[in-house]
């Protein structure tokens, strides 16, 4: 199946679970992520509970930003 | 990991160190790398967890802020450079021109200082209220209101309002309402237990670990609906529940350039390592005190909340786990008198700052609130013949024997 991941496609076996998906990504600081699936923020508490099917947005947003 | 001393000292490590040290290392840089265009866009987009400037992010802040998360709780932590570049960032984030906020009549002073002086003039209206009305809390609230604000234990009247009521209250009319937690920390006052959207800490103070560096923490509950801040509200639909963390790190506190260095990030690490245990001992200590100097025939009155006979003890008691923090005030016959035995202290230290290792005496009048007219000085709960003691971690026979000579000093 496929999905996006901070808009790029990404091919997996199947679906999988938000804490699976941040560990095949190898996700830094999977601690300070914000987790949007569809448009949706996810609760830290349901990753590994909310399972991200065939064609869906995933975005991994970090509050840290750039400047100067 | 469940026990708030295992979890100051453990972790967590977000991030694998490459010599696997036991305590991050300080990343005295300003800037860093990236290994090509495509990644450093990723990374000001917020796309990609990598610092690129040390005034909005930084490794060694981060483990810090990680580190007060999993002692708190909460959504998210931002540490800033001081208490007051907490507070100031967070009125800014929430508040705007034409808009009031709510306040406790007893604030510290240069807390009152910024929302009447420096403040007003950008139109913000600040209604003091007693936090211990709830009528009047709920009555000073109106479609304007952007916060209510207090202090967990107000400095120096040492009053402690309801929590969970006056948020009620609050979140009845959809206002969020933001702590000052400083005197408490989360090691007392579990913030997100009672209620509280937003808590601020000067982290010069308990957490510091020894007053060794000035430093300052937001920490977001998470509770409130940031769809319902007038300000928050069109961040949310990019952020959602993120929006104040969003609108601090990508606006406000970034152009506000009120960062933590990393210098003071790793100090105060270390500083919650031990938390616990200091916060502990100067409890007891300020306990033990107000009971010798409530017994001494030189002091006219003792206040602390810790006192059975003190209007606040059983709301504290509730509230901060049956401990009532570091800090008592206590009245001589006047000014003269308050002078001469803080000048005869020999261990006590004459100095202005809260929760050191140390125990500091201060005259709040002439100090802290020194640039107060008299009347107004009058309304704050701020009297002429007033010392506060902040209580630390010495051994406390040492402590009232210095109080005591210091006290029974004739000139």
């Amino acid at each position: 199946m496929n999905i996006q991941v901070n808009g790029e496609i990404v091919s997996l076996e199947g679906p999988v679970t938000v804490t699976a998906l941040l560990a095949q990504q190898r996700v830094e600081s999977p601690d300070m992520v914000a987790v949007q699936i569809n448009g949706e923020f996810i609760e830290k508490e349901s990753y590994a509970d909310i399972m991200i099917e065939n064609g869906a947005e995933v975005e991994f947003l970090y509050f840290m930003g750039g400047g100067a | 990991m469940t026990g708030f001393a295992t979890r100051a000292v453990h972790g967590p490590i977000s991030r694998t160190d490459a010599h696997q040290g036991l305590r991050p290392p300080v990343y005295d840089t300003v800037s860093f790398g990236f290994d090509s265009a495509e990644e450093i866009e990723q990374a000001f987009a917020g796309k990609m967890a990598k610092h690129s400037y040390s005034r909005i992010s930084n490794p060694t802040v981060e483990a810090f802020e990680q580190r007060v998360l999993l002692l708190s709780g909460g959504r998210g932590a931002i540490a800033v450079s001081s208490g007051m570049a907490a507070i100031a960032n967070v009125v800014l984030a929430l508040a705007g021109s034409d808009t009031n906020i709510v306040a406790g009549r007893y604030l510290f002073g240069n807390t009152a200082s910024l929302f009447t002086e420096s403040l007003s003039p950008w139109g913000l209206e600040t209604r003091f209220v007693d936090m211990s009305d709830l009528k009047a809390l709920a009555g000073a609230i109106d479609h304007k209101t952007r916060l209510v604000f207090l202090e967990s234990i107000t400095n120096p009247q040492l009053e402690v309002a309801d929590l969970k009521a006056i948020t009620e209250i609050a979140h009845d009319k959809d206002v969020p309402v933001v702590l000052d937690n400083t005197v408490t920390t989360f090691y007392l006052c579990s913030s997100i237990k009672l209620g509280v959207d937003i808590e601020v800490v000067s982290s010069t103070k308990y957490i510091s670990g020894g007053a060794t560096s000035v430093g300052g923490l937001i920490i977001d509950n998470g509770i409130f609906d940031w769809k319902k801040s007038a300000r928050l509200a069109p961040l949310t639909k990019k952020f959602g529940p993120y929006a104040l963390m969003a609108a601090l790190r990508q606006e406000i506190y970034r152009n506000l350039g009120s960062c933590m260095s990393p210098h003071t990030a790793f100090l105060q690490t270390l500083g919650l390592e031990t938390l616990g245990l200091r916060i502990e001992k100067s409890c007891a200590n300020t306990h033990e005190l107000a009971l010798f100097l409530e017994q001494h025939p030189n002091v006219v009155r003792v206040n602390y909340p810790g006192l059975p006979s003190n209007p606040w003890h059983g709301i504290a008691q509730e509230q901060f786990q049956g401990r009532y923090g570091g800090i008592l005030t206590f009245d001589l016959e006047s000014r003269a008198h308050c002078f001469r035995s803080l000048n005869a202290l020999k261990l006590i230290k004459r100095a202005t700052n809260i929760n050191d290792n140390k125990t500091l005496a201060l005259h709040p009048s002439s100090t802290i609130f020194g640039e107060f007219a008299d009347l107004r000085k009058e309304e704050m709960g701020v009297r002429p013949s007033m010392i506060r003691l902040s209580v630390g971690i010495e051994d406390v026979e040492d402590l009232k024997e210095d109080l005591r000579q210091a006290l029974e000093r004739k000139v």
